[in-house]
């Protein structure tokens, strides 16, 4: 079971301003929910920058190296055979296979991480035990502070203060909410 | 619309007759709704459509059984013309699949809009279709049961394939082309997957999508991620859509056959393909509007920029059967210039050289007209047309160059059998089949992209809004 503090936001212009309060209040731990890429909140939630790139390049390497590594170790090495005698360990002939396994392991690792950086797949987040929340995809965005087990009550509570105030004028729901069925 | 940019300085210069690309009044709660609508309520037409592309689909795999069981003599194929439908419609196939990589990955660098409504339903059409084409290479095999001698693994024959051979690059590059574009499509799919979890009607649906959905949450750390991530899967898919009709050529390309051994074929194969892959979306794209009723949402304006891809990449086809006939007549080889300029527009295939140039080369020209281009009826003739013509052209390169080549004593002559054609239209069947269960059970407009389209239409018409705070 874990607290959290919500406010819910009809509109994706809201939802940016209300984030930039909710940061400007001093809150760390926060995360919004909304129903399509705004990438204004990556800045005002101060999310860094995904390293995924750097991994996809490494599989793209990797999908080269093996594609070479095989082609030349089973073609000139292994199993050779003389068509015409035409070179065994043909560079040119081996690109085109390169390039496909490059573009293979490359693409394969850019969704891997996609998914698993989100921790997907899996069949339930706490996050859905918040009331209201399946209307996320149609038009609702969320702002959600409050972490999983180290925000004490107080804390909360007085989150639950501040930001009924600040965020009323967007026309915010602030509430309290338990999600998480388990305890820690 | 006009009487909010008249003051507004002017953002582009044809903004006054260029038509808009979402035309979508209400909010974006009755967008979604209205996008999900169209798949959780099938229209009354979907039930006999099935059954009928079912039919055909049965046809094919019977003729696939006939095939397999009895051996490809039942094909119309022999010596000297030992690839026929088989590759023709395997070329022709995996050509109509690139428009769809091209429409999601080129255009989503580019950064054009116009392709965010339309990008899902031509993924879904490059993965069909490249199921069609992968069959023919494995009935072509002969003893398709044996397709994985083809790929590389540690075997007791100690024997590895011979990646010298154009034959391995075609797997190589099949292979990867239907991955990785099943998985952009995949990607891209996850939160409306996501959106038909929460808003499909029934719980066992809810159940089966919310299992495709994966769990998908939006949280602006999710999006962050699958934006960068789905951007870079785009430009990797880009220089594979160039890659694998280039390869498909070298089949041709490194033969010694006069009229296959050119250097222009990649890029010439690369430009028909799209022209062919485009033809394709407007064939299936223009029916589906019109009976969903979402003229709203691909509107004219996606008609008029398909219209300019086919005016583009048809007049790049033209320019390399021009190349074509020139080189073959300036190389001062006997058996080319023949080829090119006799056998092929006066021999046994004559009929089918003239389908080629009327279809692929007058067609388009239609569509220099503003008029033509935003006509869904010439559009679709047209589509029609191309895919005519360029089906006929693959049938005109792989066929009239085997039938006669440098020896008059092993000339010969091909005819296509029953079986030929029952699986050339049994693939089509299959084809269409795959993508009426891909309409009647998958968000086929992206309703994640199109909202954020819209939100962001919204705010440049309306910039003073939300400056405030």
């Amino acid at each position: 079971m874990r607290e959290v503090v919500v406010a819910e936001l009809d509109s994706p212009e809201r939802v940016v301003q209300a984030a930039r309060s909710v940061r400007a209040l001093g809150y760390r731990r926060v995360e919004a929910f909304v129903p399509f890429p705004i990438p204004e909140l990556d800045a005002v939630l101060g999310i860094r920058r995904t390293r995924l790139p750097y991994l996809v390049l490494l599989a793209g390497f990797a999908g080269a190296a093996l594609a070479l590594l095989i082609q030349w170790w089973t073609n000139a090495i292994d199993y050779p055979i003389n068509v015409g005698a035409r070179p065994l360990n043909s560079l040119p002939t081996d690109m085109l296979i390169v390039f496909e396994s490059t573009v293979l392991l490359s693409a394969g690792m850019a969704f891997a991480t996609v998914l698993l950086g989100s921790r997907l797949p899996r069949l339930h987040d706490p996050i859905f035990d918040l009331p209201g929340f399946e209307r996320t995809s149609l038009d609702r965005y969320w702002i959600v502070i409050g972490d999983a087990y180290d925000t004490d009550s107080t804390v909360l509570d007085e989150a639950l203060g501040l930001l009924d105030g600040e965020l009323a004028r967007l026309g915010a729901v602030v509430t309290r909410a338990r999600i998480g069925e388990q305890a820690p | 619309m006009s009487a909010a940019t008249s003051n507004a300085p002017r953002v582009r210069d044809d903004a006054d007759h260029e038509p808009p690309v979402l035309e979508h009044a209400g909010s974006l709660a009755d967008l979604t709704d209205e996008l999900l609508d169209k798949v959780v309520r099938p229209p009354r037409w979907m039930g006999p459509a099935l059954l009928v592309t079912f039919l055909g689909t049965l046809m094919l795999f019977a003729a696939i059984a006939y095939t397999v069981t009895t051996g490809i003599g039942v094909w119309g194929n022999n010596i000297p013309v030992a690839w026929a439908f088989g590759i023709t419609n395997f070329v022709w196939w995996i050509g109509i699949g690139h428009a769809g990589t091209f429409i999601s990955a080129f255009l989503l660098l580019l950064e054009q809009r116009w392709r965010a409504s339309i990008n899902r339903f031509a993924e879904a059409m490059t993965l069909f279709a490249v199921m069609q084409a992968a069959l023919f290479p494995l009935l072509h095999l002969g003893r398709p049961w044996f397709f994985y001698w083809l790929i590389p693994y540690p075997s007791t024959m100690k024997i590895w394939p011979q990646f010298r051979s154009a034959l391995t690059w075609d797997v190589a590059a099949v292979m990867t082309y239907f991955t990785v574009s099943l998985l952009f499509w995949y990607l891209g799919l996850v939160p409306d997957l996501a959106v038909m979890r929460d808003r499909a009607p029934g719980l066992l649906r809810r159940r089966v999508y919310a299992l495709f959905a994966l769990g998908w949450k939006g949280s602006v750390h999710d999006w962050h991620r699958w934006r960068i991530g789905y951007g870079l899967l785009g430009g990797i898919a880009t220089p594979l859509v160039v890659s694998v009709h280039s390869i498909v050529s070298s089949d041709f390309a490194i033969a010694n056959l006069p009229g296959w051994h050119s250097l222009i074929f990649p890029p010439y194969f690369v430009a028909g393909a799209i022209y062919s892959g485009f033809a394709m979306v407007l064939t299936l794209m223009i029916p589906a509007r019109r009976l969903y009723r979402i003229e709203h949402i691909i509107t004219t304006r996606h008609l008029d920029s398909m219209a300019k891809m086919l005016l583009v990449t048809g007049w790049i086809v033209l320019y390399s059967y021009a190349v074509e006939a020139w080189s073959a007549w300036y190389s001062g080889d006997r058996y080319e210039a023949y080829t090119n300029l006799v056998m092929r527009p006066f021999g046994p295939y004559a009929l089918v050289y003239w389908v080629v140039i009327t279809c692929n080369c007058v067609t388009p020209q239609l569509f220099w007209w503003r008029r033509a281009r935003r006509s869904a009826l010439a559009l679709w003739v047209a589509s029609l047309f191309i895919q005519v013509g360029m089906w006929a052209e693959r049938f005109m390169l792989i066929v009239t160059s085997q039938s006669r080549d440098f020896l008059p004593s092993s000339w010969g002559l091909y005819r296509p059998t029953s079986v030929d054609v029952a699986l050339l239209s049994g693939t089509v069947f299959f084809f269409l089949f795959l993508f009426l269960l891909f309409l009647r059970f998958v968000p086929f407009i992206p309703i994640a992209e199109v909202k954020e389209l819209k939100h962001g239409l919204e705010r440049e018409r309306e910039p003073e809004e939300q400056v405030h705070a």
